[in-house]
């Protein structure tokens, strides 16, 4: 009895007894990654019979498996290359972005630093290794430790670009490769500076002004903090109106959408 | 040399190589110490009500009847809380009393309408209640308690008007009075720092969108959106964390101009003195216990619950099939690939160059980072592989253990080749000799005698299958979904779990508990499936002994 | 039983025409059992030919020499700079520290083992390796990150937590079950005779071990450190977390509190963000290719002493 009941579990295991419910894969960036977990877990409660899976392998990986149609959604927290676009076209896919949220990446330092505002150049010059101690910028006379995301990911090509306008980081800065790490890192080391996305902002680190102005929910959304992107899911085409990928897709339009996206720590698109 | 001295020397040398274990012991406590401390914190806390309520919405599991009594309990003590935060709000929230004036005049216009009245009087009547609400407005937006006064007395005269009597306008005069009385008792040039304060008070009582508070939302607030923020503390550890948040305000201040600056904390309540609130704080932790009724829990159903909010709340329970279904896969390949090949490497296939070179490519996998063996499980089986054998060309549990397999086959292979070649060779001969032949000889006497040698294979590679995360991240770990129901679904793994816990969200950071049990359960899982090959190779070794 | 006197001369095997059965069973046996191992064996070449061919577009378009020798490494620039001489240097300085740490404290405990207590505690003290060797490296991570590094720099004053010292430190501990279990066997294969030979002319312990055992023992233990630093150079996950991934080398050399990185660590860091395709993705598979070939000369080295240790306690 019992090794025929272990064998049709076996068998079941292997055939997959239930009929193959709808399913809906997606894949991609960490820093999307809680909000495609919100959508999910809602869309879980309203359709039961929904098979959804959330994969957070990076924002490269996700590109790749929308293009070797490994997913129906790829979370991204940067915009395509050409090389990912041309790839997925000649694979017969063509990529839609959908913005789904707003994030600000906001450089922050250890509480007990009392420098409360640099500017671009700044923070520039910190990142680079030109700046080395804190008393350059107005504080106390403590080394900086630099702390970055690691180069490869969206969260660094945003900062790079818009912070460091491309110009080479210095030898010395660490790499932490997710926004918890920089944030436990600048939370336990007194002479730290990182970035992180604005919903890491708490108790336990500073953020600091970038040229005047602090980031905010409102400073972040009317794009007067200098240092903040969308944030993307795309599709292969736009979905077929009415399908699951559409539905999800379109999700961040509605009221309980905006609230989730804002309740994982991030910025709403529209005011509801 | 002196014999004293060679001995002191030969003492100390004998107490190092102790020290050495003792070191290594330390070591282990220290790794593991915080793991076990923190992540048992997962199973055994205090859990309060609200922990209980939670249970009840979101697992479908509690005493309903107890729980109802218990809540009104605790609604009871906490209803104090909320009257006193009204009755300070009345005297400050000027935006809401300004609506609610506003509402009262649209209510009793409403209602004159409804009620038979004759033009003249409706007209006086309202025009009345307006100039009411605008000397209420004008009150509430001024800082100046002659003025105030002045305005509430004005309102006040209209109290006996036989027009107002039994209607909804009354409540304008009770609002005046509350509001006076607020007046008198607060400092009304800091109107906006208490507004600020209240505010932190608010969201540390009662949360916010993003973080959940002590003791959850108030009863009338609207549903927040996350099921994390719903609840209060559901811990006592974290109740006690809000509560010292509550009672002390966290400043970082500068002690000599260009220093880092010091954390220096103030009792809260001196930030309310002479207010309405100012007992709140007092209040608070001396019927904390009675709010939410802390209890000692054994949450043993970690082990068994899906978790809901990014492991905000719940348990591991599809991650520990998920590990298991990933590592019995992957053994059922790797056992028996791995048990063939080094029989055959070491009883069929002649030493020689090319055997050299082969054990050395194999023996070179150690070096491949384990990334690499999980971008080409995704190339060869899932993107290779699977469309030719006809199935879909998605991450799974069969692509994740083929993948796990490949990368434990060196280890594998190797204590397998060691343990059979270790094997006596009069074993075999003996067996040999008495004419059986090569295959039976390796069934019957070599393998058996190798067996314990092979189970220390078993052990290692297990826990390599269990413990990695790199080589399932492209192959068939997910962050979130089902539980598998064949072996061609992805699935959730204790050892991505708790990979993704530590990278992807902000909400990991807050339930520190969840994360360490989700470290510690993977642990505990591997020195189980340990602890069962050991006990297997002690079996098969006394067996062989002859008892 | 063997028949006639006659047939005493041949060997004992039957000749295919006498047993035409067992003589295809036991070839297609042999066959059936060679297609297993190949297909083991086609697994583990099939991973180094695939780290090598996606490689080769990099090392097509930018060549070795930049690779070898730059210390710049900006995969993501406009103008990108594959440099992978940091994270070489990288690799071997904290497998190396972590050696430091590893070999004198293996050896001792293998010494402990092997040589001086009971077998009942050695029954107690083994398991200990066994279970440090069991942890998930993503617990040792865990540790790195949430402990030691706050703990370090609490300490020692350091401005960084996670650096060359913490990993090295982590990576020790992982290396040394390998070292203690491969260096116990060697220790405690060479047998009572040699021991008290030496223990009869008057020698203790101590003198023994070193002057005796451990020189007898030297290929093995030679061995037990090289498979340490193979398991050391090639841990990725918590070297990803401990080390602080700056690419730098350490200046002053002997500085273990400043920041490294690992080639493990970048490719764990960045294979999953960099866009398939690019030459970016192809220079990471370049670098598995250095770390393979490491792997590979540590594997010839330890291959080398450990066939002498067994030649050796072969004679003895």
């Amino acid at each position: 009895m019992k090794k025929m009941l272990f064998s049709a579990f076996v068998f079941s295991l292997v055939t997959g007894i239930a009929v193959q419910a709808q399913t809906l894969q997606i894949d991609g960036s960490t820093t999307v990654g809680p909000i495609a977990d919100a959508f999910a877990e809602y869309f879980k409660r309203v359709h039961p019979d929904l098979d959804i899976t959330v994969k957070k392998t990076g924002s490269g990986d996700g590109a790749a498996a929308l293009v070797d149609g490994r997913c129906d959604i790829a979370t991204m927290s940067r915009f395509m290359k050409e090389k990912e676009f041309k790839d997925a076209v000649a694979n017969g896919v063509f990529p839609v972005a959908h913005v789904v949220a707003m994030d600000g990446v906001c450089v922050v330092v250890h509480p007990s630093n009392p420098v409360g505002a640099l500017t671009t150049a700044q923070v520039r010059e910190i990142y680079a290794d030109k700046i080395t101690n804190w008393s350059q910028v107005g504080g106390p006379s403590m080394p900086i430790v630099v702390i970055s995301r690691d180069t490869s990911s969206g969260t660094y090509e945003t900062f790079d670009e818009l912070v460091m306008a491309k110009q080479p980081m210095g030898p010395g800065v660490e790499y932490v490769n997710a926004n918890p790490q920089a944030h436990a890192r600048v939370k336990t080391t007194p002479g730290a500076i990182g970035y992180v996305g604005i919903g890491f902002l708490d108790r336990e680190v500073k953020a600091i002004k970038v040229d005047q102005i602090a980031p905010s929910r409102q400073t972040i959304a009317s794009g007067v903090y200098p240092v903040a992107r969308p944030l993307f899911l795309f599709t292969n085409g736009y979905p077929k109106l009415g399908s699951m990928v559409h539905r999800f897709c379109s999700f961040y339009l509605t009221e309980k959408g905006q609230e989730l996206v804002e309740a994982k720590g991030f910025v709403p698109l529209t005011a509801y | 040399m002196n014999l004293g001295i060679r001995r002191t020397l030969d003492r100390v040398f004998t107490g190092l190589t102790g020290a050495s274990i003792v070191l290594l012991m330390l070591v282990l406590v220290a790794v593991l110490g915080p793991m076990i401390y923190r992540g048992s914190g997962a199973v055994l806390f205090g859990g309060t009500i609200e922990f209980r309520k939670m249970q009840r919405d979101l697992f479908n599991r509690a005493d309903r009847a107890a729980l109802e009594a218990e809540i009104a309990e605790a609604d009871r003590a906490r209803q104090v809380v909320y009257d006193m935060i009204d009755r300070f709000k009345k005297g400050i929230d000027i935006a809401t009393m300004s609506s609610e004036a506003r509402e009262i005049n649209r209510e009793y216009g409403r209602e004159l309408r409804y009620r038979d009245v004759a033009s003249e009087e409706y007209t006086e009547a309202r025009e009345v209640a307006r100039i009411i609400r605008d000397k209420l407005e004008e009150a509430f937006s001024s800082q100046d308690i002659a003025l105030i006064r002045a305005n509430v007395a004005e309102v006040l005269a209209q109290k006996d008007e036989a027009r107002f009597k039994g209607t909804v306008a009354e409540r304008f005069f009770s609002l005046a009075t509350d509001f006076l009385d607020a007046a008198e008792h607060i400092d009304l040039s800091h109107y906006h720092d208490y507004l600020v304060a209240l505010d932190e008070v608010e969201v540390i009582l009662f949360g916010s969108i993003e973080h959940p508070g002590l003791l959850g939302p108030r009863p009338n607030q609207s549903a927040r959106p996350l099921a994390m923020t719903s609840y209060g503390a559901t811990r006592w550890d974290r109740a006690q964390a809000l509560l010292d948040r509550l009672l002390w305000a966290e400043k970082w201040v500068e002690k000599e101009p260009g220093q880092p600056l010091v954390k220096a904390r103030s009792p809260r309540a001196a930030l309310f003195h002479d207010t309405a609130l100012e007992p709140l704080f007092a209040y608070v932790p001396e019927h904390l216990n009675e709010m939410l009724r802390p209890r000692f829990t054994v949450y043993w159903q970690f082990f068994i619950d899906d978790n809901f909010d990014s492991h905000y709340f719940g348990g591991v329970g599809p991650e520990i099939i998920g590990t298991l279904l990933i590592t019995v896969v992957g053994m059922l390949f790797v056992v028996p690939l791995g048990v063939i090949s080094a029989a055959y490497l070491v009883e069929c296939a002649s030493e020689g160059p090319i055997m050299r070179i082969l054990r050395m490519s194999i023996n070179t996998l150690a070096g491949v980072p384990s990334i690499v063996f999980g971008l080409f499980g995704l190339a060869f089986f899932v993107l290779f592989l699977f469309p030719k054998l006809g199935f879909e060309p998605k991450a799974c549990i069969l692509a994740a253990s083929l993948t796990l397999a490949v990368l434990t086959l060196p280890v594998m292979i190797r204590a397998s080749e060691e343990a059979i070649r270790t094997v006596p060779r009069s074993y075999k001969e003996g067996s040999l000799a008495l004419g059986a032949s090569r295959f039976r000889t390796f069934v019957t006497v070599t393998f058996p005698a190798a067996l314990p040698g092979i189970l220390t294979g078993v052990i290692l590679s297990l826990s390599r299958i269990a413990g990695e995360t790199a080589p399932i991240l492209f192959t068939g770990a997910v962050a979130m979904g089902p539980v598998p129901k064949s072996i061609f679904d992805p699935t959730r793994t204790l050892s991505y779990g708790s990979y993704d816990m530590a990278v992807g969200d902000r909400l990991a950071m807050m339930v520190p508990h969840n994360q360490y049990g989700m470290v510690l359960t993977l642990i505990v899982l591997i020195l189980v499936l340990n602890a069962v090959a050991i006990v297997l190779r002690s079996r098969v070794f006394k067996k062989l002994k002859g008892h | 039983m063997l028949g006639p006197s006659a047939d005493r001369r041949r060997p004992l095997a039957l000749t295919p025409g006498e047993d035409l059965v067992g003589f295809i069973a036991s070839y297609l046996g042999r066959a059936v059992l060679f297609l297993i191992t190949a297909t083991s064996v086609l697994a583990v070449l099939l991973i180094l030919l695939f780290v090598i061919l996606r490689s080769t577009p990099f090392l097509r378009e930018f060549g070795v020499r930049e690779f070898l020798t730059s210390r710049v490494w900006r995969p993501t620039a406009d103008e990108p700079v594959f440099g992978a001489l940091t994270l070489i240097v990288g690799s071997l300085y904290v497998s190396i520290a972590a050696l430091l740490f590893a070999v004198p404290v293996g050896i001792l405990a293998a010494v402990f083992l092997s040589d001086i207590v009971s077998w009942k505690i050695r029954n107690v003290a083994k398991p200990v390796v066994e279970i440090l060797a069991a942890i998930p490296s993503v617990a040792y991570g865990f540790f790195a990150v949430l402990v030691l590094a706050p703990w370090m720099q609490r300490r020692f004053g350091f401005s960084t937590g996670t650096n060359a010292l913490n990993a090295s430190m982590i990576l020790a501990v992982m290396a040394l079950p390998t070292i203690i279990s491969v260096a116990e066997d060697a220790i405690s294969a060479l047998g009572r005779e040699l021991r008290e030979a030496s223990y009869s002319l008057g020698a203790t312990r101590l003198e023994t071990m070193v002057k005796v055992v451990i020189p007898a023992a030297h290929s093995g233990i030679i061995a037990a450190v090289v498979l340490g630093m193979m398991r050391a150079i090639g841990e990725t996950m918590v070297v990803w977390m401990a080390s602080g991934n700056a690419t730098q080398i350490p200046h002053p050399w002997w500085d273990l509190s400043q920041s490294i990185r690992t080639m493990t660590a970048t490719i764990a860091g960045e294979m999953g963000e960099a866009p398939e395709g690019m030459a970016h993705r192809s220079a990471l598979f370049a670098v598995g290719v250095v770390l393979l070939l490491m792997t590979f000369v540590l594997n010839i080295v330890s291959e080398y002493f450990l066939s002498r240790a067994k030649k050796a306690t072969g004679k003895s």
